[in-house]
């Protein structure tokens, strides 16, 4: 089956080009930081840490990622051959969701949770929504420096609210937030079968619609680009 | 193999390609010569089902480029200019990635790396590669799936002479299993060699169409050129088959007085730029 080979193509891919080295780098520093904190803390932290890295890795990453094969001119062979445009997407999303749920699960272990279940769980589906948006970003840049610049607002929008809705109550408004859905579902503040899971996956289903039309539009008009 | 007929193809309202036609059989190899510009890598864009939205027909493999699904891709190859190999992968992984991409059962990696000459390379990064090298690796990954139909653009470019030859023997090797190869270039000798027909591409549009030796026939036959000492050194000049008509080179040759003679034939490049007025390289 070709989407299987082309998930082990992308995790061959991070793991030579080094993504899992900086992930068990960062995950020995949260892991040690979280060990560092007591009680209450340590599982409000352990979300944050799990929301805004682990599940959010598919924004920073997709834009390494892309470039990379745009500066190498990989997605030059990629377009001639028979993988399809939902293929490359989702091979991609799956590999990103992989370590992201791994590395959550650890720190969810050390935070001492009991929600290990809707970590996982929230984790993936976070994970898969900042794939898409990394994708719908990366698509339409042609080196790092852009990609920083169109992913800042990004983070603020998808970050701020979230977060701050841990420790505050947000307006009811944020209800219909996805990212404090996202948020909800790590936490496991709402059980999995709620109407955060499914705004979570309308999420998803939109925003892999766009990705779709944003890849099949970078693949026709593919162009030389420096990382 | 591949059918054209009356294809035209433009990126704005001025056509950028104007009514081009041309038929490649199974097992030929046909060769898209011009100047940088001239709309080579637009046909081939056309053939390689990445430009659909043109106008005449185009089929390759039976299939209309209009409504080719992505198995059509199961069937062709392209080779080009630029590698497009993952530069952290050796150059098996790289062409066992692309392999597994396709369904049809692969080549023989290690056959593949012996026959341009990577075997002993095999198991090193791409990024520690030379030009050359990757020239040949991004050949061999075109070939890796197997296909009948090849696109090869500047296959031997940044090649040194001796790979030069061996990358030339593949592709006349490769057309011997049957495969029908697009080339696209520069190299008029290369074309020469190479090309059972050659179309001249200048302004998006075929100026000229047949088999090498039939362009290079129809512009006029070898000469010889001599020279000779008479109050300074001569040069004179007259077809081959009209030697004996030379009444001077025959003195020359009766005096031996000739300083030097050879024959000379035009080659592709010669009839380029007499049918397009362009120079080529």
């Amino acid at each position: 089956m070709r989407l299987g080979r082309l998930i082990c193509g992308d995790i061959h891919f991070q793991w030579k080009y080094g993504f899992y080295f900086i992930y068990f780098i960062l995950t020995v520093l949260y892991v040690c930081g979280i060990a560092a904190l007591t009680g209450y803390w340590k599982t409000d932290i352990a979300s944050i840490m799990i929301y805004s890295d682990p599940a959010a890795m598919g924004l920073f990453f997709m834009g390494a990622i892309v470039l990379l094969e745009k500066s190498q001119k990989v997605l030059n062979a990629m377009v001639v051959s028979p993988v399809k445009v939902s293929e490359y997407i989702l091979s991609k999303t799956v590999a990103l969701i992989a370590i992201s749920t791994v590395i959550a699960m650890i720190l969810g272990f050390v935070s001492g949770s009991n929600q290990l279940l809707s970590i996982a769980v929230g984790t993936a589906l976070t994970s898969a929504i900042f794939t898409m948006l990394g994708i719908i970003a990366a698509t339409k840049i042609s080196n790092l420096n852009q990609f920083l610049i169109v992913i800042m607002p990004i983070e603020i929008v998808c970050f701020v609210p979230p977060i701050v809705g841990l420790f505050v109550k947000l307006p009811d408004i944020f209800r219909f937030f996805p990212f404090t859905a996202c948020m909800n579902l790590i936490t496991g503040k709402n059980s999995l079968l709620s109407f955060d899971m499914v705004l979570v996956i309308a999420t998803l289903m939109i925003l892999y619609i766009v990705a779709r039309r944003t890849v099949r539009h970078m693949w026709k008009s593919l162009g030389g680009v420096k990382i | 193999m591949i059918d054209v007929k009356k294809l035209y193809f433009s990126y704005t309202e001025k056509p950028f390609v104007e009514d081009v036609s041309f038929h490649v059989g199974r097992g030929e190899i046909f060769g898209f010569l011009g100047p940088s510009g001239a709309g080579k890598s637009t046909i081939q864009k056309v053939l390689t089902g990445l430009n659909t939205k043109y106008k005449g027909s185009v089929k390759v493999a039976g299939i209309e480029i209009k409504e080719r699904t992505n198995r059509f891709y199961e069937n062709i190859g392209v080779d080009f200019e630029f590698s497009t190999c993952y530069e952290k992968f050796t150059a098996r992984q790289n062409l066992a990635y692309f392999a597994s991409l396709y369904e049809k059962q692969p080549r023989s990696i290690d056959e593949l790396l012996h026959m341009v000459g990577l075997e002993n390379d095999g198991d090193k990064k791409v990024a520690d590669f030379s030009k050359g090298m990757r020239s040949r690796l991004n050949f061999i990954k075109a070939l890796v799936h197997d296909p009948d139909i090849l696109f090869l653009d500047e296959p031997t470019s940044g090649l040194d002479p001796t790979n030069n030859r061996l990358m030339k023997d593949i592709i006349l090797a490769e057309k011997k299993r049957g495969k029908t190869i697009i080339i696209t270039t520069h190299n008029m000798f290369d074309a020469t060699e190479l090309c059972d027909q050659v179309a001249f591409i200048v302004a998006g549009k075929v100026s000229a169409l047949d088999s090498p030796h039939n362009l290079i026939m129809s512009r006029g036959a070898a000469k010889i050129q001599y020279t000779y000492y008479d109050k300074g050194e001569k040069t004179g000049e007259c077809l081959l088959d009209r030697t004996t008509e030379d009444k001077l080179l025959k003195s020359l040759i009766s005096e031996n007085r000739l300083l030097s003679i050879h024959s000379s034939e035009p080659t592709l490049n010669d009839i380029f730029v007499d049918i397009t007025g362009r120079t080529l390289q």
